[in-house]
This record gives C-alpha cells, structure tokens and sequence, in this order.
C-alpha cells in the first residue's frame, strides 16, 4: 500500500519492541504506523503519506498507546524504540481511533452513495473497521458550494475534505508547483489556489488518488462506474520511455480511468503520474481511430473485415519481387517485434527490420555503463542533467529529481541549451547546441568529487554529439560510484534495440529500390523525423501494408490498413528507458475490427506459409527470450506485476547502426527537437486534457528574436537540408540564442519535417512568413 | 503588596521612553556594552538561567535553560524570534513595553542574541498592533543610525540586527511554531514537534523564541545581576510580572507586581479598583482567557506560578479577565469557545471539528435549545479532544469549559432551564 513506507524487516540495526502483546522489530527510524503495518497491524491513517513527506501530524488518525508517554501517541510521527511497548488495540486507543473518526465525520456529509469514491474510500474503509459505528453529532453541519472545479480535469468537494493537507503538501512539496493551499481556518478551511485560477499544471491527478476522500474527484470519470462494477488491471503507460506503472479501471469494455499503481513501483514513478498519462485514454477513442480495415487497389479503396484485409496485406508482400522492409515504430512491443523479426527469417525471407529511432552506435559506449532506475536519484549527492528537457519528454523524472533536491539536499545541475522545467530548483550549466562536449568536461570534474553521482542523459543530443556521448561515457565509468540514466526517446526503443533492431538501413535500401514492399508496425514514416525522405522514398509503387491503431499519414496512403489494439488493449511487453521490461495489460476491448498487433503478425506468417510456434503473446515472448540474449529468459511469469530489469548492452553493442557522419554546419540557427508530451498528438487527441493543446511553435529567445526582427505575432519559415515547415513564433527567456526550438510529435508533424531520419544535427534557415 | 515597578522601565520613568535619548536618560543601553566588553556569550547564559526568569508568553519555562538547548555545534545561522503576537483574550503588557519602551526590548533582544551567537532578531508582531510596530520600527532605525544594531555592535566583533515582521490577524501564530511558520511566509499552523524551535526553527536552524516581557526583562537582569532578579518573589517564581487586568473592574490595566507577594484579592481590589459598586466576583480567568477560571473562593491565592497552579488554574500570559456577579458564566463560556473556534487553524482535526461541536452545543445552552443530555456530550468532548491534539491552543478551549462546570454548577443548571439571558450594558469605568 502506498499509503504505509516500505519496511526492511531484513535490514540491519533492527530495534525489538513490543507491539500488543508481541515481540517483534523494525530497522531503527521507521515510525511506528509503518512498523505495525509491516507486522500485519493496520493502524488506521489519513494525513500520513510518506511518498509526500515527512509526518505532519495533522489528522490524529494514528492515536496509540505508547507505555510511559503521557497520553495517546500518533503513531505516524513516532519512531520505534529499543522495547517500547506498543496497543493500538488497548481500550484508549481504540477510543482515540474512535473518537478522531466520529470528529472527521461530524462534518462530512456522509453522501457515499452518490460519491465516486464510495466502495473505494479509505475515510469509508476505516470508519467501519475503526469507528464507533453511530455519531452522536446532532446539530447542523457545516456547508460549502459544490462541487467546485478545481480545474478543468479535477473537481472539488470541498464538504467531504477531512483537512489531511495531502494535495496541498503533494503540490508544494512533491510537485513544487506553488498552486494549492488551504484558505480560511478552522472548519472554514477550504482547498483552493493562491491566486484563485484553476489548479492547470503538469502532475495535478496525483491529488485525486491521495485524497482519503471523495473530495477530489476526476472530472471524466464523474458518475461513470461504483467501484463494484470495474475490474482493476496493472499495466504500464505506454506514452513515454519512462513506464510508469499504472492501474487501468475497466467498465464495459472501456478504460475508464487510469490511476497510479495503489502498490507503487518505487523504482520507477513512485506511484505517481504525470496528467497525460492518467488522461491521456481518452485520446485513443476518437474520430481518428481506426475501426476497420482498409484495401486500396486499382478498383480504389474499400473498408472490409481483418481475415480480408490480411489475405490482402499477404497479396501486397508476397508479390513484392524484391525483399520485404519492416518498419517497427517507437510503440511496437517486444513481442511484435520478436515475430516480425521472426517472419523476416522465414516467411518474409531476407526482410530488412529496422524501427524509427535514433541510431544505437554513437551510444552504445554509454549505454554500457553502470546504469540506475529512477530510486537511485533520490540517494545521490549530485544529479546532474545533460541535455534534454526531461519535465516535458520524460515526466516522472521531474519528481525524482525535486524530491532529491527538497527532501534530500542534492544538488541538481541541469547541462544543455534551455534550462527547462526544472529551473527553479537546478543550477543550469548552458552549453549551445553542439557544445556539449566541452560541458560534459566540466561535468567530469564534479563527478570526481561527489560521492554518489547520478547522470541523466538525452538520447537525442547525446546522438547528436557523439564526442560528448564518448566523454560522458568516460565520465561515467571513472568514478564507481557514478550511475547513468538514459532520457530515451522513443517508448520502446530500449526493447526494439534489446532485439538487435538497427534504426538504420531500411531506408537507404527503399531510396535504392531494393525493397519491394513495406510492412509498418505501429509505424508512421510519414510523420517521423526524415519524414521528407521516406515520403519521397514511398513515392513509388512500392505496397505498403501498415498495423495501426489511429489514422495518420502513414495510413492515408497505404495498400492495406489493419487496425491494431492500442497499448490499452492489447498483451504486450515494453521495454523503459532504464532497461526494465514490463508488461501492458488488456484493460480494453477496443474497436471490434481491431485485433492486437502480434496476433495480425502471427496471422500474416500463417497466410505466408510459415506460421509460427506459438499463439498467444506470452507464448510469442518466451520464444523470444529463447533466441534473443538482449531480452534472455523474459517471461510474463519473469516479469509480475513490477518488471524485470534487463542486463545492460555490451558496448559494442548494435556497433553497424549509425547515420552518415554528419558535420552540423554553421549556417543558420540550431534546431533543437524535443519530444512533449504534454503537446504531443497523444495529449493533443484527449478531451480531457484540452488545457495542454497548443499550437505547435517555434520557440527562440528573445535576443535571437531580436536578431531575427520577429515578434510572437509573427509566422516565420524554416529550412533545412531535409525539408522546410512554418511554424508561429513563440518567444521564451532562457533559451540558448541562436537556436530554434521545436517539438516532436505534433500533430503536424513540422519538426519533423526539418529534420534527416536519424535526428542528428540541424541547422535551420529562417524566414518570416507572415505578420500580424 | 505595593506594585514594584523596576523591571519595565517605562513603568520606573512614570513616562513614555520613546527616543533612544529618553531610554538612555532612564538607565537605557548600559548592560549591553557591559556585556560585549566583559561577558563571553555562555557566561551570559549562565546569568539568565541564575536569574530564574521564566518564560512570561504562557508556560513559564525557564528562561535561561531554552537558550541553553540551542546546539552549540550547528552550522547553520542561529536566530532569536520576539513573540510578540500578543492575541490571548485580556492580555495587553506586551503592548505597553513596545508602545512606550521600545528600546529596552531591543536592547533585550540583542543581548539574547549574544547569548546563543544569534546573526538576527525577529519581532512578530500581531497585525493589529499597527501602532506598536510603528514605534518599533522608528526605533530600529534609531538603534541602527546610533550603532546598537548592525556589524561590530561597540565595537566588538557581534554583528546583529533586528526586523519587525508583522503577523495577520491570526492567534494561532503566537504558538512558537506556527508563528515560525508565519515568518517563513506560510500558512500559519504549528509544526510537530520534535524538532523543537531551539534545534530546528526558522529556516530550520537554531531559534530561541520568547516572549516580549521576558526578553525586555534581560536588560535590568544584566545591569542589577541576576541575584538581583532571582531574589524578587519566591524561589520558583522569581522576579516581577506583569498582569493585564480587565473586565468588570473600576481600574483595568497593567500592574508589575513581585511574584508570590501579591494575592489575587490585592491584584482586584487594591490595585484594579474593585468591582462595581455592589457586586461580587464571579469568575476570574487569571492568565488569560486560555486557563481555567477561578472562583470567589480562590482569592486569597498569591500570584504565582505555583500557587495558581494549586488552585487548579495557570498564571499563563498573566491576563486576568474578572467577571463579576452581573452575568452568567454559560455565556462567557460560549464567547470563549466561540474564538477559539474561530481561532482554530484547522490543521488537526480533533480542534478543528471539537471546537465547532463545542460551540454549537454551548450555543443551543445558551439559547435554552439543550437538555441534561447535551451537557453529558460536552463532557464527554472534553475526552476526546484534550490531549489529542497538535497543539495547546484546543488545550486552551478545553480547559476553561471543563472548570467553569466543576465551579458553576449552578448557572448550568440554570441555564438548561431557562437559557442565558442577555446581559445588561456595562457602566462606564474610571480612567
Ligand atoms: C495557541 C497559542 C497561542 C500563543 N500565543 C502567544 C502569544 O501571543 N505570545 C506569546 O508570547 N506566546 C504565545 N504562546 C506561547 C508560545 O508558544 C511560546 O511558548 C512562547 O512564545 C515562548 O516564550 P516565553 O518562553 O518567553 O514565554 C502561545 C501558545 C499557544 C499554544
Ligand atoms: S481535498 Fe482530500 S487530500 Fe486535500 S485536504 Fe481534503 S481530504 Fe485531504
Ligand atoms: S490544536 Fe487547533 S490550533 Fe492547534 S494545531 Fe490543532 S487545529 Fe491548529
Ligand atoms: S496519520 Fe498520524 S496524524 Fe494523521
């Protein structure tokens, strides 16, 4: 449970004391709530919730009988002791518990059947199990408007509040965002923003789940389903690199709600979760889906059933006279890939698999160093942050990293071109797009001083710096104590790599007419960096046959659309950024002519003459932790619930994948691509995440502005070696100068326009288009 | 007991001290340089725990061991914080120290700042004493442009300065760590304790926090010697106090006595003036509207700590609110619950809540609304809100309900019968 702190029962310095009537220990320091829990003694708790902080002792939930202390204890804020002699279940304590639960209830408005939380409601839960069972409480309660909005995503009940402090605390200590706090005192307090605006930030639903009450409630999830009618699912976020664990709510064969795992997973986010990540579902419905299948041929374009379509796909790469190419995008879990992999060594013999990404060679040096998970920053003396903008492209780092600051002293040094999001608690080092290196240097030296290290790194501007990405290795590896952590860009990117899939090559080989056919996997080159390049690489007769879950360019123009089950939908395995593979569970039917990814590749190998071993995904996985030592002996069972962290590449690993050697150039600005994904086509399609859509821009500092003559009213043009894109102005402080900054994944796809397949250094002309 | 005006100076003068020139006309700024020249901080620590001085905000803890509990060792910068939010009910002496004795609460200030190697002092002042952090301020600078404040303080190597920070209306930031919190620029409630102020306050560094009455007390203390000061009153109890009369009294205001020297009676009828012709005393809160009042009976116990405390009451801020004859305690009771109420932070939930069922059980008393059973679910409150608590302050709405039934029994009766009448208007009082 989140709400009590993981015990070591193993640890040493191990105190004894006696807890009713039993001997048993805990390592010394943990406090007492946490202890009895650990010995299966629930002591009940409001306000406590170590994720957030130390006690505050607000609620008196806790009250127990400590032998020799005057009066009740909270039991939340006292630490064991060497033969303390604990009751939490002596007559005063229980008259304690008691008497805080009849207080908590005197005002609250007891409207559980018409209360989202109700069945799931720990003021509920523990009214029964450690309440008086009857109020003598007669006179009139309290009353307040509601509900109220507390933003666009989040209502307030301010009535149901017990006052614990949990979403107040959580905004100005966890998420540091300065919004929440109490106003008013006493039984007029009430939740609301300092300056009265709706709560709009990037981690707010974490407050939803630590309410203890229905207080906080999301707003989408409103009067949708009682508790008693969903099945809970664990799964894993699929819109990040990150994979944070998740629980999908599922009613009707809908997802109905996705919430932060009540059983966190400490290594990764902790039990928390950025907003697009707990909305984000509400995006993969919509207009765009992609419900049937699709076959376009001379007689046109025609929607018909899955069988048809790929009968029709196995035309499409059967005739193909030359090989096969097999485009696996960032989402392709391991098990698609696996069998892609596999029909390309039979049924789609001398295929040529590849996945849309950033190349491993220039990293591969780095990704052989010692490598951490997400915990480890909060135990480091240094973290330090180079390149990237991790906040936006990989959001659960941010509260790792703020916790390390706030609670643990560490000091947090942000290297790159903008200093991001994390600017109010880091020191940032601005080093010039292309002039990592020389920071990365002086990064080395601090490194050598500090005891434990923590490096987080940008795959993208590390890619395309590979003298800074050699250093940083270097840097790494000198000290033993240092650990690394990739920013990843691509959500399973680690996965498709642990298979040995090359980002490069496929491409070369259609713009040299050796391919007769492409097969896309949750693919869309068309709106993929380089994407330029792919679509004059298309342009020919070659048949594509593109898996998917939503419409997109890619789409639009293939021979044969099949519709795929999302990362909601589907049985699948994504690899994290830092290595661990872990699994995402069916949570949702999906569209009824959607069938899941690996299932249509299984079919394809039958209707190819080659059907594979298996049938099931699991199956698909264990024959692929058979072949592949990236990803050797992975199982479901291997897996759990939590993930498995898989061993770390060799150094020479994937050592043929790298892009043409590119010299940056020094015409124009630099361009610097971010993913966001807060702004990127996942956010962009979910109603309830509508205060995030924003244009995309083009984003410069105010000097370069100036040098430009350009103003935030102005559209301006900008040109590449690899394509051109226009884009509004947006004018920002802090950002290197002479640079644009743009962001991946929009919906328009501009950045990518810019830029060549592998992502490496651009250089960008600008011209203004437009003024108003 | 005559009163014995000799620590407040302003009481000595008969007459504002106001500029530094008329402070220093009145014996003003001699024990601090005496101390920079000849005193190293622990000596001075020594002095004020010999003097005996105990706290005067309320709990009376020795003065000179809370300075003593600062970690010596600390890197952090060490800090003192003048309580100076003054918002208990009857309680107004710190008022007159800073209204017409500024100086001598600098001077105090400052030399607490020696003691503990302090780099700054605070006073938070109540929001409301406008007036009062005005002449503070003026005299700030005036200490600042003479030299008392500021780097190499006569020429020593003792930088300290002084800053007055005004609070917002809120009682609750007189409790130490709610106040800290107020300072820090937060919400004002208390914080769990431990850590305690004097290893983790301001800024969670070092902070010794006291009242304005005690620290004004330091200077005198330097200059007459702490055998001086303990030899005042009784050897608990040492030294003078100021007591802050009000209510139905001919005479309300602030009286200096010598503690244990001075009974409750002398106190109301000798230096107060007395009660309105023909009346008699009913209840008296003798430290503020926080302890549990007294009774007729209980006149004749001197006034300290001790001694109160047998009687079954606290010395507290000294506020001695008097009621007499004329009305009914049940109403005071429910004016009393009805600021605390109001008073409450909200942080912990037995206070938050307790405070308003309290309240509305009292007020349907008082409207003749109740029955015996209500008064059986006010005692029974008592339990489940006493002693679970974060901080004192729901200790202090506790408390006075609980003694004014013991005392009062009959009101109460009275009042379930028939209510509590609203009480006639008050006669004007002499000057
Ligand atoms: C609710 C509450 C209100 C208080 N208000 C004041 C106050 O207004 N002034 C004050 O000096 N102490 C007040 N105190 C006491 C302080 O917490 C603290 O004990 C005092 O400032 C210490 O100074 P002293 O040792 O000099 O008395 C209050 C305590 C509580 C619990
Ligand atoms: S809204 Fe919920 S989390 Fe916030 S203080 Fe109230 S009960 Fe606690
Ligand atoms: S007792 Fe009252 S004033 Fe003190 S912390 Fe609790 S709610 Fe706040
Ligand atoms: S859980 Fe211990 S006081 Fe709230």
């Amino acid at each position: 449970m989140a709400d009590y702190a993981r015990v070591d029962l193993d640890a040493e310095n191990q105190v004894t004391f006696e807890l009713n009537g039993r001997q048993v220990s805990a390592p010394a320091g943990t406090m007492l709530v946490d202890a009895c829990y650990a010995h299966g003694v629930e002591v009940p708790i409001f306000c406590y919730e170590p994720r957030i902080g130390p006690p505050v002792g607000a609620c008196r939930m806790c009250l127990v009988e400590v032998e020799g202390m005057r009066g009740l204890q909270t039991a939340c804020s006292t630490p064991v002791r060497p033969d303390m002699v604990v009751r939490t279940d002596s007559p005063a304590a229980k008259d304690g518990q008691e008497g805080v639960l009849e207080i908590l209830l005197m005002n609250h408005p007891l409207d559980c059947p018409v209360c989202d939380k109700g069945g799931e409601c720990p003021l509920q839960d523990r009214s029964f199990k450690f309440g008086g069972g009857k109020s003598r409480f007669f006179e009139g309660k309290r009353h307040f408007p509601k509900p109220l909005e507390l933003s666009s995503r989040i209502a307030l009940d301010q009535e149901r509040c017990i006052s614990c402090f949990r979403c107040v605390r959580f905004s100005q200590e966890v998420a540091q965002d300065g919004q929440l706090t109490m106003q008013e005192r006493g039984v007029q307090s009430q939740i609301t923003t300092f300056s009265g605006d709706a709560y709009e930030d990037r981690f707010t639903g974490n407050i939803i789940d630590v309410c203890p009450v229905g207080a906080l409630t999301s707003i989408p999830y409103r009067f949708v389903a009682r508790p008693w009618d969903i099945t809970n699912t664990p799964s894993v976020c699929g819109l990040c690199p990150v994979g944070c664990n998740t629980e999908l709510t599922l009613r009707d064969g809908d997802v109905k709600r996705v919430t932060g795992r009540p059983d966190p997973n400490y290594e990764v986010e902790e039990g928390w979760l950025c907003d697009v990540g707990r909305w984000g579902f509400d995006g993969d419905g919509g207009i765009t889906r992609l419900t049937r299948a699709i076959v376009r041929d001379a007689n046109g374009e025609r929607h018909t059933d899955l069988t048809d379509a790929v009968a029709a796909a196995t035309v499409a790469l059967r005739g193909a006279s030359k090989p096969v190419g097999v485009l696996l995008g960032a989402t392709a879990t391991v098990e698609e890939a696996a069998i892609a992999l596999e029909l390309a060594g039979g049924a789609l013999a001398g295929a040529r698999v590849a996945r849309l990404g950033i190349p491993a060679a220039p990293l591969a040096a780095l990704r052989a160093t010692p490598r951490a998970q997400l915990d480890e920053i909060e135990r480091a003396d240094l973290v330090a942050v180079v390149g990237g903008d991790p906040g936006l492209a990989q959001p659960i780092t941010e509260l790792r990293m703020r916790k390390a600051v706030l609670r643990n002293g560490a000091r947090l040094v942000t290297i790159g071109s903008r200093p991001g999001t994390l600017a109010d608690v880091a020191t940032h080092v601005h080093a010039a797009p292309g002039a990592l290196t020389a920071a990365v240097a002086e990064l080395a030296a601090q490194i050598g001083a500090t005891g434990r290290p923590v490096v987080l790194w940008d795959e993208a501007e590390l890619a395309a710096e590979p003298a800074a990405a050699e250093a940083l290795a270097e840097a790494v590896s000198a000290n033993g104590a240092t650990r690394q952590i990739e920013l990843g860009a691509d959500v399973n990117g680690a996965g498709l790599r642990a298979l040995g899939i090359p980002a490069t090559g496929l491409l070369e080989a259609l713009e040299a007419g050796e391919l007769g056919a492409l097969l896309t996997v949750r693919a869309d080159p068309r709106s993929a960096p380089g994407r330029v390049a792919w679509e004059a690489a298309l342009e020919g007769d070659v048949p594509v046959v593109a898996l998917a879950t939503h419409a997109d360019r890619t789409t639009d123009a293939a021979t044969v659309v099949i519709p795929v089950q999302s990362l909601l939908e589907q049985e699948g395995t994504l690899v994290s950024m830092t290595g661990r593979a872990q699994r995402v569970r069916r949570g949702a039917e999906g569209p009824a002519g959607a069938a899941p990814g690996w299932e249509v590749l299984i079919a394809l190998g039958h209707h190819l003459g080659a059907p594979p071993a298996y049938r099931t995904a699991s199956a698909a996985l264990a024959a692929a932790g058979g072949r592949y030592a990236g990803i050797e002996g992975l199982t479901y069972d291997a897996m759990g619930v939590g993930g498995v962290e898989l061993p770390r590449p060799a150094a020479d690993h994937l050592a043929a994948d790298a892009g043409p050697a590119r010299a940056a150039g020094s015409d124009g600005l630099a361009l610097v691509a971010t993913r966001d994904v807060y702004g990127g086509r996942e956010a962009s399609r979910a109603p309830a995440l509508a205060a995030f859509h924003a244009p995309a821009a083009a984003t410069v500092s105010p000097a370069t502005a100036a040098a430009l003559d350009v103003t935030d009213a102005d559209t301006v043009t900008l040109t590449s070696p690899y394509g051109a894109a226009s884009l509004p102005v947006r004018i920002v402080d802090g950002l290197s100068d002479d640079a644009v900054f743009v962001t991946l994944g929009t919906a328009d796809a501009a950045a990518e326009a810019l830029m060549p397949p592998d992502r490496g250094p651009v250089r960008v002309g600008v011209s203004v288009e437009a003024r108003r | 007991m005559p009163l014995l005006n000799s620590v407040y100076r302003q009481r000595e003068a008969g007459k504002p001290l106001v500029t530094l020139d008329d402070y220093r006309a009145a014996g003003g700024y001699q024990a601090l340089p005496k101390v920079l020249a000849e005193m190293d901080p622990d000596d001075l620590q020594y002095e004020f725990m010999r003097s005996g001085l105990r706290g005067r905000g309320g709990a009376g803890f020795p003065m000179g061991k809370k300075a003593s509990f600062l970690p010596k060792d600390s890197q952090r910068p060490k800090y003192v914080v003048c309580n100076a939010d003054e918002s208990e009910p009857g309680t107004f002496k710190d008022r007159e120290i800073m209204e017409f004795n500024p100086f001598q609460l600098l001077e105090g200030i400052t030399l607490a700042g020696y003691a503990i190697g302090a780099v700054r002092g605070y006073i938070y002042i109540r929001g409301e004493y406008e007036h009062q952090a005005r002449v503070l301020d003026r005299a700030v600078a005036e200490a600042r442009a003479a030299g008392l404040l500021g780097t190499g303080l006569f020429k020593s190597t003792f930088d300290f300065d002084i800053t007055v920070y005004r609070g917002a209306g809120a009682y609750i930031c007189g409790e130490e760590t709610a106040l800290l919190e107020s300072l820090e620029g937060k919400r004002g409630q208390p914080r769990l304790k431990p850590p305690f102020p004097a290893v983790a306050g301001l800024y969670h560094s070092p902070t010794l926090i006291n009242n304005v009455e005690t620290l004004a007390a330091l200077p005198p203390i330097v200059e007459k010697g702490a055998d001086w000061y303990a030899g005042l009153g009784t050897e608990k109890s040492p030294g003078t106090k100021i007591f802050c009369v009000s209510g139905h009294v001919m005479r309300p205001g602030n009286y200096e006595i010598v503690l244990g020297e001075t009974t409750l009676r002398e106190l109301i009828f000798v230096h107060a003036g007395g009660l309105r012709p023909g009346r008699r005393v009913k209840a008296v809160w003798v430290g503020g509207s926080s302890v549990p009042p007294l009774g007729e009976q209980h006149l004749d116990t001197p006034l300290d700590y001790e001694a109160l405390a047998a009687a079954g009451t606290m010395l507290g801020s000294g506020g001695c609110i008097v009621m007499d004859d004329s009305g009914s305690v049940v109403r005071t009771t429910l004016r009393l619950v009805t600021f605390y109420r109001h008073e409450s932070c909200g942080k912990c939930s037995p206070c938050r809540e307790g405070t308003s069922w309290m309240e509305k059980l009292l007020q349907r008393i008082v409207d003749g609304q109740a029955g015996p059973d209500d008064l059986e679910m006010l005692k029974a409150l008592f339990g489940r809100i006493s002693g679970r608590t974060l901080c004192p302050l729901a200790e202090g709405a506790v408390g006075p309900v609980r003694t004014a039934l013991e005392l009062f029994p009959d009101d109460w009766a009275d009042a379930l019968e028939n209510g509590v009448p609203v009480p006639e208007p008050m006669l004007p009082v002499s000057s």
